[in-house]
């Protein structure tokens, strides 16, 4: 097996080696002296900076998605005075309510983190990049005053009134989302700024946000956003319908959730070659890191899967499309596709875990456009949905999917820009913090996280269990 | 003015508001705590739905003030993240678990009291304690971190690095004072805006014609007053206390508080006597913005005392400021923010805690 021998796995093996002797090294921690961040204090803060990202993402992704459905759901119950639709709003209120707050909790780690963890990066480009972050502040001040008045808000305000207050937690979700990601997309393509004698001079936050990959990262993001929360949503209620549990409100339910999941799949395909043209054109190590494209070529091939072997500098056991790459990045088949040869070693990525991660989103990509194909067919869908229980197996699995690719996505992007925490300017571990025991810290966050993941887990069936009569009346 | 005075007012603010308003919700999270005795359940209900449809909004603040430091004093943010690594990682898992431990409670009694418990006793759940826990260890840390700051003796350099213990370098007397001081606070800023809320509940019980209810006598009321005078009276000996430690301990900060702040001192110990005198003689309105006051006058004391120095003593407000015209988009915005916030945010407060006739 190619693995067995495989050069990147031994290579993580080794820095988790490394981590586990130095990071965890308590003397380095009672005596506390540091300065400089060693590599496996580096390896460390990475490691801690994605396991607090992968967990918030989701929660992120729900904060900006389940207000529309929320919103959605009360509308219908607004115009047909159906009681159940408002049952359904009630309820997921309720469960959003949870996780608006975990949400809450972890963002505010990750912006403690960005200090914490990499004072340098902060101290050096804080003032041209702070913008996006101050806006994001605001952003998310409106979500949680008007998650306030909406979650408790609902025996207080008049009907339409509280289903206006709704409105700025959707608008704030989005926003929030569309800064902090434009803050992402300048470490991908840093403007905005001059470097005079190693000094930051000239910084103009405007253009910095507003680079060239703002706008198709930002886009992909918000709709996978949509695209996470819809499956997810349907999803669950796909499985509790497997169990037997077929009534109305879990049909309602799963449709509200298939409806927003299965009108943006598709969209997000077109969004999502937007992006990769935008990397293409001004990140080409990245583009040539998730293509697993080693050497320059024209007419290069689109490879679906295959194992990038660094050593060796070549993609194996990949189904290569001849001249899809070149096409799909340039819109011409003979097009030259730059390869990581091209680049200094020391300023590429590590390619197996971008390629196959790539490959992992692109796969999800196309499972939720097949499941989304179906499920617009308005009859088919309506008859499948009442027989077939394979047609429930697949909503069911969409969701879990969806996070998959979504976490799979955002390693393409962090993992893609590696060794730089700003593309060209500077190298991560530059950024990082000497702070001892990062190791430790990183120890006690999963712990923590883990803790919070159940903690969410139970409490949201405990929510789901619930007889639905009961939400009537209640106040959450 | 200069723009970085006009942000670090800005900022100040921030600080202020998250002091006053997200203390009081810590606060509420510290009483939990002598709520579990017996008895106690009404309490406890009241100070979870008097928190509920605000912590999330009051939290902001802290995450406003600290992306207006990145942005607009990048050096200093990254020196406080450096020389206060230890405490920020305590207080930040205090938050993570006040926030988690409130949302993730039992929420109904069926689940939370099993039947064989005497009628009234409570076994608090992991959450609830993990709550009370994370209320008290947030505002202590984070006090602590204001404390090591006023100290004046984080080795910094004006280039945001530490030269100092990362693990250490933040523990002096006055650190761990302002660490104790600032959980005594919240613990008086909540108390006294319970006993208003409970004396709200009590009013307009009375006037929907119920039994006419006597605040002398309404449990909650007597309850929640108590408290606030007892700790209102142990918060302000404490500041007494504290001024005769900041003039041991950090000279400087002791001379900009005679030649600067001293109006500011003044405003707080009055105000804290107003609220102590209005809590009681039962005017609880009074009293609530009494303590806002004098909880603000603090935090603003102790910027001014110390400026220009934002991390003492190597950086001040202009050695670490961003580029002028980075500070003047700031201030913009933050104008502009504000006018779709304070809206926002009055409409929240008047929904949930103005004095209403329904």
């Amino acid at each position: 097996m190619a693995c067995m021998n495989c050069p990147t796995l031994a290579a993580t093996l080794d820095m988790l080696a490394i981590l586990c002797r130095a990071s965890f090294d308590l003397s380095a921690i009672v005596v506390g002296q540091a300065g400089v961040a060693s590599d496996s204090g580096v390896l460390a803060a990475r490691l801690l900076m994605a396991l607090t990202l992968a967990f918030h993402i989701v929660f992120a992704s729900l904060g900006v998605g389940l207000p529309v459905l929320l919103l959605l759901a009360e509308w219908r119950y607004l115009r047909s005075r159906d009681e159940l639709w408002k049952t359904l709003a009630r309820r997921w209120s309720k469960a959003f309510a949870v996780l608006f707050a975990v949400g809450a909790v972890s963002g505010t780690v990750l912006s403690f983190e960005l200090g914490m963890l990499w004072p340098e990066f902060v101290r050096r480009y804080g003032s041209v990049i702070g913008l996006p972050f101050t806006l994001e502040a605001f952003a998310f001040f409106l979500e949680a005053i008007f998650a306030g008045i909406y979650f408790y808000g609902w025996d207080r305000l008049r009907p339409w009134a509280h289903w206006w207050s709704g409105v700025p937690i959707a608008l704030g979700g989005v926003a929030s989302a569309w800064f902090v990601v434009a803050a992402n997309a300048w470490m991908n393509v840093p403007q905005g700024f001059r470097v005079e004698n190693g000094v930051v001079a000239d910084a103009d936050p405007i253009a910095a946000m507003l680079n060239p990959a703002t706008g198709a990262q930002t886009v992909h993001m918000i709709v996978a956003a949509y695209l996470v929360t819809g499956f997810l949503v349907a999803s669950y209620y796909a499985l509790s319908r497997l169990r037997g549990k077929a009534t109305a409100y879990g049909r309602r339910a799963m449709g509200l959730g298939l409806v927003l999941g299965c009108v943006l799949a598709p969209v997000q395909v077109g969004v999502g070659h937007w992006m990769a043209q935008v990397v293409a054109r001004t990140q080409p190590v990245k583009l040539a890191a998730m293509e697993g494209q080693f050497q320059t070529q024209a007419g290069a091939p689109l490879r679906l899967g295959g194992v990038p072997d660094a050593e060796a500098r070549v993609t194996r056991y990949a189904v290569e499309i001849p001249g899809g790459l070149s096409w799909l990045a340039y819109a011409d088949t003979d097009a030259v596709v730059r390869g990581l040869d091209e680049f200094p070693r020391q300023d590429t990525p590590p390619v197996l875990i971008v390629h196959v991660s790539f490959q992992v989103m692109v796969l999800v990509g196309m499972f939720l456009v097949a499941l989304a194909g179906w499920g617009l067919v308005p009859r088919a869908w309506r008859r499948a949905a009442r027989t077939s229980r394979a047609w429930l197996w697949v909503v069911a699995a969409a969701g879990p999917l969806s996070v998959l690719g979504l976490e799979a996505g955002w390693i393409v992007t962090e993992v893609g820009r590696q060794p730089w925490i700003v593309q060209g300017h500077m190298r991560t571990a530059a950024a990082a913090t000497g702070a001892p025991g990062v190791g430790w810290v990183l120890a006690a966050a999963a712990a923590i996280y883990a803790i919070l993941a159940v903690g969410t887990i139970v409490v949201l069936r405990r929510l789901a269990a619930a007889p639905l009569a009961k939400d009537a009346s209640d106040v959450p | 003015m200069s723009p970085e005075d006009v942000v670090l007012a800005i900022l100040t603010a921030s600080l202020v508001l998250y002091a006053v308003f997200g203390g009081a919700d810590f606060g509420a999270g510290i009483w939990e705590f002598a709520t579990a005795l017996p008895g106690r359940e009404r309490e406890r209900r009241m100070l979870h739905r008097a928190i509920q449809p605000v912590w999330e909004a009051n939290h902001v603040w802290l995450i406003f003030a600290l992306v207006l430091l990145l942005t607009a004093f990048p050096a200093a943010f990254a020196a406080v993240c450096r020389a206060l690594w230890a405490p920020l990682l305590l207080g930040l898992t205090g938050i993570v678990f006040r926030g988690a431990g409130f949302v993730l409670r039992p929420t109904t009694p069926s689940q939370r009291d099993s039947t064989d418990r005497p009628k009234g006793a409570h076994e608090p759940s992991a959450w609830e304690k993990l709550f009370a826990l994370g209320s008290t260890a947030a505002p202590f840390f984070l006090g602590a971190s204001v404390g090591a700051v006023a100290s004046g003796k984080l080795p910094c350099g004006q280039d945001g690095q530490f030269y100092g213990n990362f693990v250490t370098g933040w523990i002096t007397p006055l650190s761990f004072f302002t660490g104790v001081f600032t959980l005594s606070a919240c613990a008086f800023v909540s108390a006294v805006f319970l006993t208003r809320e409970a004396a709200m509940k009590t009013a307009a019980a009375e006037k929907h014609g119920d039994a006419p209810v006597d605040l002398r006598g309404d449990p909650l009321v007597r309850v929640w007053r108590r408290r606030a005078l007892l700790t209102g009276h142990w918060a302000g000996s404490l500041a007494v206390a504290g001024l005769v430690l900041v003039a041991a301990e950090s000279p400087p900060l002791w001379r900009g508080l005679l030649s600067r702040s001293w109006p500011l001192v003044l405003l707080s110990a009055g105000s804290a006597w107003l609220s102590l005198w209005a809590t009681w003689k039962r005017r609880f309105t009074l009293a609530s913005f009494g303590a806002i006051v004098a909880v603000g006058a603090i935090v603003c004391g102790w910027v001014a005392g110390q400026y220009p120095a934002l991390v003492p003593p190597a950086i001040t407000v202009v050695s670490a400021k961003a580029p002028d015209s980075v500070l003047w988009l700031v201030v913009w915005i933050a104008g502009a923010g504000a006018t779709v916030l304070a809206p926002s945010l009055a409409l929240l407060l008047w929904l949930f805690k103005a004095e209403r006739r329904d």
